[in-house]
């Protein structure tokens, strides 16, 4: 990069917050898909609303691309660096500006992360509702970016339910807010187009989000079953009894595996288990879970355990957040997906993911969301054998098209990012697309702000090759709508 | 095609008492895409109307070319539910939408107070009533949509699964556009189980303050009411706490609730109930009175209340509701055009409250208060969408809120 330039950001940022040495670039050069790497000409952590918008300034005057990073946790190279282009790190504007109990709402810039509003408003008897399983890391900027959601977005939806206005910086420079801290902003919802556009709109500057009031009870069960299609059926009697959980989530028998190897969480040992949790008032609580509890038993679960305190509930969420993490004890490389099935399919598609795996002798562990049907199979691999790095993205590949035949979505929060854009021609159009391009290029005519991501460059790049680029995804859909 | 469905406009098609030239119906999704394409074409003027409950809302129009009107566009595509999805096209009214998902024990928690309203007007206005208080606004609950644009094309964002990130949201951007982007085709929605049971608590209310204070217990309380509302009309507060959920659950937050309100209350169950939150959601609408919407921080209700009580100096009666968990406020101002207005400017130079739009407003008014207020901070923004949206600006043209 030119040096005038660099010096320029250097002016902005100060000296000591433009990092230029590959050694330092290092760190930036992937998220936490590791596959994906590109090393940037420069990183600038600005440190305040104003430098960020300075910085983009500077970008769109010279025409440098930039990319906006919260702490890189996520998961489809979102955060991806382009070349020759700039990261603006966000870790720096990590302040908690406001906390408001009384109209349940907290103020905090974008490196905020999303445990710390929880850790901020729990004395009070609050909590932030989105809880990805990177909570404890991930920036709640990210967050918004992703729309993240997390174990407990059946209930209680995810991060686009929870922001109520934003700051940011549009990649024309101009610094401006979205939303709006009072309800029934007028016009059309541009916050909700912002969050989970995966910072390819705006980079963000400072986040409004609502706090919920704890619940008067929680109550957690972990079920074993004997096979995956028992303990789907007790998730759909479950709902189909009129119950929303606050999680269902369910884990197979590898990842209970790899959960026990890792955190020993003491799950007993199952084909499939199922973690329900509820909340509410006690009164409903108590009511419901015994109905959960009946329902389970009768779809077969072998055992049912009920945490009796916090600190067993704690257990069992920690198995179960772990499971990502804990492959790595049972495989030497994963890869994780995260489509998404209408939940009265899940039993046909984890059929077929599991002849998958038989058919290229890959292990695929799941551990899913079951409430909502966002998998996240994780496809077991070993890359020092030749061929089964591409074997693994082929396979990840395959169980995509699964999810899009069976009417549901290629991601369902880790976001479509530079890992999946070549597969979104699978579920939209190229009129669909052709409308997200030009909504994109409506707002960063240039193409600087975050390129590469979210929309496939099918000329380029060239589209994943294979059957699947033909099949009739639309006729499918249409298929169910009649 | 088009020529077939197309007619004349009359009287009952005037839009604050502007007769559109044409109206027209087109019979299935292509129609209206190739209807918007021809209008695009032809720089025609066009407003997209559902039900048209709440046609009036928006700016005067100088001219109205063409109505389009989804009335043909009226199929209940389909209701998984298992799943707890359904899709509809945007002509389908909420109460027929509502009555066939009942079905199968389902609901679209959302408040509608007009008969008639569809799915794409309430989508387009993102309108809500007292049930946002758990379940949000339309925006919340929309998980899919298609959209018919002013090029000719159909194009759709979201799905019909609840957890879905993939691509932009377009269903967000439609909401609240007031069909300002383009026309609605159809929409998918999350649905709820209807609960088992319900009953609500009812408490009045004169003085601001113990409202204030009665309605900061409920919220800090761990009472997960469905909705939780307050009544302006007569110089009196009535505060409404509906609970649902299983029957012994509902009794049981029935009698907490009782216990935490300093004022003495009564339950209201079965028919009765309905009646209540009917007149809820309606109230604010009786009569031909100016309606402002307007917002706050919950927590700054003892500041409403003394604000009200201006209101209620300035202009008379006023009829207020508000949805108090999240600060989300309808006011009714009878009285002439004058008085109205006056009250508009209150609000808006009010620290205490934001967001102030005058939904139904006469022609008069409408000369005196711009509906929307001031721009939003990120309105280049929204204007370079319509710009791509809407190339020839022809859609809602002059009537906002882009």
């Amino acid at each position: 990069m030119d040096e005038r330039l660099v010096e320029e950001f250097c002016r902005i940022a100060g000296t000591e917050n433009v990092l230029r040495e590959p050694i330092k670039l290092l760190t930036y050069e992937c998220d936490a898909l590791p596959h994906l790497r590109q090393m940037p000409a420069l990183v600038v952590l600005p440190g305040s609303a104003a430098e960020v918008q300075a910085v983009v300034r500077l970008c769109a005057r010279e025409g440098v691309p930039f990319v906006a990073r919260g702490h890189g946790t996520g998961l489809s190279g979102g955060a991806l660096p382009v070349p020759g282009g700039v990261v603006i790190s966000l870790a720096r504007l990590n302040r908690v500006l406001d906390v408001d109990i009384p109209n349940r709402r907290v103020t905090v810039e974008p490196g905020v992360t999303n445990l710390e509003i929880t850790k901020q408003v729990a004395p009070y008897g609050y909590y932030y509702a989105p809880d990805p399983s990177s909570q404890q890391v991930c920036s709640i900027g990210g967050n918004v970016a992703e729309n993240s959601g997390g174990a407990h977005c059946l209930k209680y939806g995810f991060t686009v339910h929870h922001v109520l206005a934003v700051e940011a910086v549009l990649p024309n420079g101009e610094l401006v807010q979205i939303g709006s801290p009072l309800p029934d902003a007028p016009g059309p919802d541009l916050l909700g187009l912002i969050v989970g556009s995966e910072g390819t709109l705006a980079v963000v500057t400072k986040v409004i989000v609502r706090i919920l009031r704890k619940p008067e009870s929680v109550q957690t069960l972990l079920a074993a079953f004997n096979t995956i299609s028992e303990a789907g059926a007790a998730v759909s009697d479950i709902i189909g009894a009129g119950i929303i959980p606050a999680a269902v989530e369910m884990m197979d028998a590898v990842a209970i595996r790899a959960a026990e190897a890792a955190v020993h969480p003491n799950f007993p040992p199952a084909d499939t288990i199922l973690i329900v949790e509820l909340d509410g008032p006690s009164s409903e609580v108590r009511e419901l879970f015994a109905v959960v509890e009946d329902t389970c038993r009768r779809a077969g679960a072998t055992t049912v355990e009920v945490a009796p305190d916090d600190t067993q509930r704690m257990r069992i969420w920690k198995g179960r957040k772990a499971a990502f993490a804990a492959m790595g004890r049972v495989s030497p490389n994963y890869y994780v997906q995260d489509g998404v099935v209408p939940r009265t399919k899940l039993p046909e598609v984890l059929g077929r993911i599991a002849a998958l795996s038989q058919r290229s002798g890959l292990p695929i562990g799941n551990v899913f969301h079951a409430g909502d049907g966002n998998l996240h199979p994780l496809i077991c691999y070993d890359e020092r054998i030749p061929g089964q790095a591409t074997l693994a993205e082929e396979v990840a590949g395959e169980i995509l098209t699964y999810c899009v035949e069976a009417g549901g979505s290629i991601t369902g929060e880790h976001g479509v990012g530079a890992d999946k854009k070549d597969y979104m021609p699978r579920m939209f159009s190229d009129d669909d697309l052709d409308v997200m391009q030009k909504l994109r290029d409506a707002i960063d005519p240039r193409r600087l702000c975050n390129p590469g991501k979210v929309l496939p460059t099918p000329r380029l790049c060239g589209e994943v090759p294979g059957p699947y680029r033909q099949h009739p995804v639309e006729a499918a859909g249409l298929a169910d709508r009649f | 095609m088009i020529a077939a469905s197309m007619r004349q406009g009359s009287a009952a098609d005037a839009v604050d008492g502007v007769v559109p030239r044409q109206v027209v119906e087109p019979a299935d999704p292509n129609e209206l895409a190739a209807t918007l394409q021809a209008a695009s074409r032809d720089k025609q003027i066009t407003v997209l109307r559902g039900g048209g409950t709440k046609l009036g809302w928006g700016r005067t129009p100088a001219a109205i070319d063409l109505i389009v009107s989804t009335a043909k566009l009226n199929t209940l595509l389909v209701h998984r539910h298992g799943d707890m999805t359904a899709t509809a096209h945007a002509g389908v009214t909420l109460g027929q939408f509502n009555r066939e998902l009942a079905r199968h024990g389902q609901w679209l928690p959302i408040d509608s107070a007009f008969d008639g309203a569809t799915i794409g007007g309430i989508v387009a206005t993102n309108d809500s009533g007292p049930v946002r208080h758990r379940y949000g606004t339309p925006r919340d609950l929309l998980i899919g949509v298609t959209m018919a644009l002013t090029d000719g094309r159909i194009i759709k964002a979201g799905g019909h699964v609840v957890k879905n990130v993939a691509g932009y949201d377009l269903g967000k951007l439609a909401s609240g556009s007031f069909g300002t982007f383009g026309a609605i085709v159809d929409a998918t929605f999350k649905l709820l189980p209807i609960p088992q049971a319900s009953a609500t608590v009812e408490a009045s209310y004169v003085d601001g303050d113990v409202l204030a204070q009665d309605v900061m217990k409920v919220s800090t309380s761990q009472l997960e009411p469905m909705a939780f509302d307050v009544m302006l009309e007569g110089g009196q507060y009535r505060l409404r706490l509906l609970f649902a959920s299983s029957p012994e659950a509902v009794s049981a937050q029935v009698e907490s609730a009782q216990r935490l309100l300093s004022r003495p209350s009564t339950v209201v169950t079965g028919e009765p109930e309905m009646d209540v939150w009917v007149d809820q959601v309606r109230s604010p609408w009786a009569g031909t009175g100016a309606v402002i919407r307007f917002g706050w921080l919950p927590a700054k209700l003892a500041d409403i209340t003394t604000l009200m009580h201006d209101v209620q100096q300035m202009a008379g009666s006023i009829v207020m509701c508000g949805r108090v968990g999240t600060g989300a406020g309808l006011m009714r101002v009878d009285g002439d055009v004058r008085t109205q207005a006056a009250v508009v400017e209150r609000l808006r130079s009010s620290v205490w409250v934001g967001n102030v739009v005058v939904l139904r407003a006469s022609h008069d008014l409408k000369q005196h208060v711009d509906v929307w207020g001031p721009a939003a901070s990120a309105a280049d923004a929204a204007r370079a969408l319509k710009g791509m949206f809407d190339p020839s600006g022809i859609l809602n043209a002059g009537r906002g809120p882009i």
